[in-house]
């Protein structure tokens, strides 16, 4: 009898059939979606915090015909300026936030402000009638769960998407359904880095500004790397095992950048999942030889992703079988083994007409060969920057699925909480009451 | 128990599709036909290794063993992927037993590399040519194997070829043109005569600059006799071992089958078949043009060098060897490669115990001619067999 972790042709089949589908995800926590759905309706919607990552989303947004920026937020001067000038839709600007929420023209807002204000903002604005959508991590205490919770169970027609692009990556789609399809077979480990070679502080033009524009210095605003990194790739963890931790340990510090931060330069974490699997991240400021990716490792393969790449490795493959083989074997001149030094290009950069060399052709057939079968398309066709967005449209006039919904936020900020916690107390911290059912 | 001798003949084949537009690109063949268009990605894709272990009712070895299992896995080693199948009782144990048998490859890898720069072959090329090296009893019995291959065959099977190699950017590179007066400069570094031996002090010494060994024409054949070794030190009589498809040993048959069937790839086509034999206790190794060669200005050049002239041969798609070891034909398909169909004959006349394959081009791709020739004084041991079937 076949045993269930092989990975046949077959299976691998099935999974590139159902990875040209992966576009279409996800399955958790939709909410039914919209007074008024429709496919002609524009989108009003308003940015709270246009700031460096407010920016990054309205450069995006201002590409998106679904939706239209009428209002934008900020109690930083130069940063609504330049959120005006960036959406370039002319949107009344507003220093008080509640104040936007009173315009009933609104349909949606983005919470794209310092972490600590999450929660309050998302819960005013899905109190106000709007669709929300709030930048990973969705909330700073753990306290503020059960706040967010309770409103977006009131709201239940207004969607609730948590910034988590990854989410919206075609490329990290791919790789998580052939997960699921068993192309790596038993996955037991995760290991993801981020790591730069820069202090992570932003120029602050009078001191005075410091901790509003270096918010993410200081714990009185900020979960540090955990919170502004490591979300990113704990969510990928979380998404490949389909479930939530059950502990973290983790070490941390201030250990290289002494300019007076709170928060840790030098982080390294082990999460534990049900079934002993594990989740390691680092992070750290003062080397990016690494940068960021995730590895990914089964027993039966491994996927090394990143935004924009991602590469599949074999593993050794363990067939039992009651059938008989017929034995052929073939002869020729010595097979190179060069190619197999390189992995397969899941979702591979544009493949030009250049090939110079014999790797660069056999890789040029793998791709094919996986493209004609729908492993992968030859790119990304958006930044998941502008499909996250534009998936946020999506659900707002279409009534599709949330794409990172409130449990998907709520596991990856328990991991951000519970990582800072584990530094903070040296302790083995928990999870309360952990089902570990989610996918 | 026999081994069929064959006509000339000449067939046909499709035209084979050509990728790549450069015009100095190496190319190696991507898909081996044996493997499955999907198994072959997977091949390209890791530090590879399929293993598979099929349940069979019949019996291994004669043992009649009801559990019996098939195991097979393959191995990166000495620049290509090594696959051992093997039939017994348990597939735990086979599973160590091969694991053994990779293990005597890598060491053998690690010893006789030349590309990487710690192993002992590296030392010699760098040192043999200012005092004698001193050098492992293995290596050294491998080193006179390849020198009496070398006198046998005039120079035309060469471990000091490498430096030729290299300056048509064969090795770690992307293939290149060279200029006849840089041959003729590698030119004088090459040839075995350079190579001194002294058997008694059991060192290695060269007599000019420039020489380098390059054992890539006989380790793999000689790696896969030692991994046989291992293989029937542990009791296994039902292997077969490939390095690359280009060397393989068949140790005893498959369970209920005569011999282990081994198709020998079309040149053009590497899907088609081209001879098939069968084969048990015994070896056979290709040399080919088509897997690795360079393309300059729309003419092929194939890896494989004329020691004698420094340009890669012509006129020669294929030569096989059908012999007892790996050790016997792996050094001997290249030589013939080069020595082509006469002078093979004629070696022949004096060499017992060999047969040969030539598939030689005849008028424009797909059609080639094969020749098929054998020793004078041929016979195969009691135990073996050697078929072919066309």
């Amino acid at each position: 009898m076949e045993n269930e972790r092989d990975v046949t042709r077959r299976d691998f089949l099935k999974t590139a059939a159902a990875v040209a589908a992966a576009s279409a995800l996800p399955s958790v926590g939709a909410p039914a979606i919209l007074a008024n759905p429709g496919p002609n309706n524009v989108v009003n919607y308003g940015m709270i915090g246009t700031g460096t990552e407010g920016c990054t989303l309205l450069k995006f947004l201002a590409t998106i015909p679904e939706g239209r920026c009428i209002a934008t937020c900020d109690i930083y001067p130069p940063n609504l300026k330049k959120g005006v000038e960036t959406i370039g839709s002319n949107p009344q600007t507003y220093e008080d936030y509640r104040k936007m929420l009173e315009r009933k023209d609104l349909d949606a807002i983005m919470v794209v402000t310092p972490l600590n204000l999450h929660a309050q903002m998302v819960t005013d604005a899905l109190s106000a009638g709007k669709h929300v959508f709030v930048e990973k991590t969705m909330y700073f205490k753990e306290d503020e769960e059960d706040k967010i919770r309770k409103a977006s169970e009131q709201y239940p027609k207004q969607a609730l998407q948590v910034g988590l692009q990854r989410r919206s990556s075609l490329l990290y789609q791919v790789a998580i359904e052939m997960i699921r399809k068993g192309a790596l077979g038993k996955v037991l480990f995760v290991r993801a880095n981020w790591h730069r070679n820069s202090n992570w502080r932003r120029p602050v033009p009078d001191p005075k500004f410091e901790r509003l524009i270096n918010w993410r210095m200081y714990k009185e605003y900020s979960g540090g790397l955990f919170a502004e990194l490591a979300s990113h790739q704990l969510d990928v963890a979380n998404w490949a095992f389909g479930a939530d931790p059950i502990s973290v340990v983790a070490t941390g510090g201030v250990d290289y950048w002494k300019d007076g931060r709170e928060v840790c330069d030098n982080i390294q974490a082990i999460y534990e999942y049900s079934g002993g699997r594990k989740f390691m991240w680092s992070g750290v400021l003062y080397n990016e030889h690494f940068q960021f990716e995730e590895e990914i490792m089964g027993d039966q393969g491994t996927l090394i992703i990143t935004l924009g790449k991602g590469l599949f490795y074999r593993e050794p493959v363990a067939k039992v079988s009651k059938a008989g083989l017929k034995e052929n074997w073939w002869a020729g001149a010595t097979v190179s083994k060069a190619a197999t030094q390189e992995g397969i290009p899941i979702f591979p950069e544009h493949t030009g007409n250049g090939e110079t060399g014999f790797v660069d052709r056999e890789m040029l057939y793998a791709k094919r060969w996986l493209a004609s079968m729908g492993i992968y398309k030859y790119e990304e066709p958006h930044d998941p920057w502008w499909s996250e967005m534009s998936n946020f449209m999506a659900t707002i006039r279409e009534g599709k699925p949330v794409i990172a919904p409130l449990e998907i936020g709520v596991a990856d900020a328990q991991g951000v909480i519970y990582g800072n916690r584990a530094v903070e107390t040296g302790q083995k911290v928990f999870w309360p009451n952990k089902a570990n059912s989610k996918s | 128990m026999n081994c069929k001798l064959k006509d000339d003949n000449t067939r046909g084949a499709q035209e084979r599709p050509c990728v790549g537009n450069s015009l100095f690109t190496i190319y190696y063949s991507p898909f081996p036909p044996h493997h499955s268009l999907f198994s072959i990605i997977l091949l390209v894709a890791c530090h590879l290794s399929l293993v598979t272990a099929l349940s069979v009712a019949t019996a291994v070895g004669g043992q009649g063993a009801e559990n019996a299992v098939r195991y097979e896995t393959s191995h990166e080693s000495m620049g290509t992927v090594f696959t051992v199948a093997v039939y017994g009782r348990d597939r735990t144990f086979l599973s160590e037993v091969v694991e053994e048998a990779f293990e005597a490859v890598d060491r053998l890898d690690e010893q006789m590399s030349n590309y990487k720069p710690q192993s002992e072959l590296s030392t010699i090329n760098r040192t043999a040519a200012s005092r004698p090296v001193v050098v492992e009893p293995e290596l050294f019995h491998l080193l006179e194997i390849s020198v009496g291959r070398s006198e046998e065959t005039d120079g035309a099977f060469d471990i000091t070829v490498g430096p030729l190699m290299k300056s048509w950017g064969f090795f770690r590179g992307r293939g290149r043109l060279p200029t006849q007066a840089e041959i003729s400069q590698v030119l004088k570094g090459v040839g075995y005569q350079h190579l001194k031996l002294d058997a008694a002090r059991r060192t290695v010494r060269f007599d000019a600059e420039g020489v380098e060994l390059d054992l890539g024409g006989i380790a793999k054949g000689y790696a896969v006799d030692r991994a046989v070794d291992v293989l029937r030190s542990n009791g296994i009589t039902s292997a077969l071992v490939s390095s690359g498809m280009s060397s393989i040993y068949a140790l005893g048959s498959p369970p209920g089958s005569h011999g282990w069937k081994i198709t020998l790839r079309d040149p053009y086509d590497a899907h088609k078949a081209g001879d098939v034999f069968h084969l048990q206790n015994y070896s056979l190794s290709t040399s080919g043009s088509y897997e690795k060669f360079l393309k300059i200005a729309g003419k092929n050049y194939c890896h494989i060098m004329n020691p004698h002239t420094g340009w890669p041969v012509d006129n020669m798609l294929s030569a096989l060897v059908l012999a007892p070891t790996g050790t016997d034909t792996d050094g001997r398909s290249a030589g013939f490669f080069v020595m082509g169909v006469e002078r093979t004959r004629k070696y022949l006349a004096v060499h017992p115990n060999l047969a040969a394959v030539f598939y030689i081009p005849n008028g424009d791709p797909p059609k080639y001619k094969r020749v098929q020739l054998r020793s004078d004084s041929y016979s195969i041991p009691p135990d073996s067999i050697v078929e072919i079937d066309r």
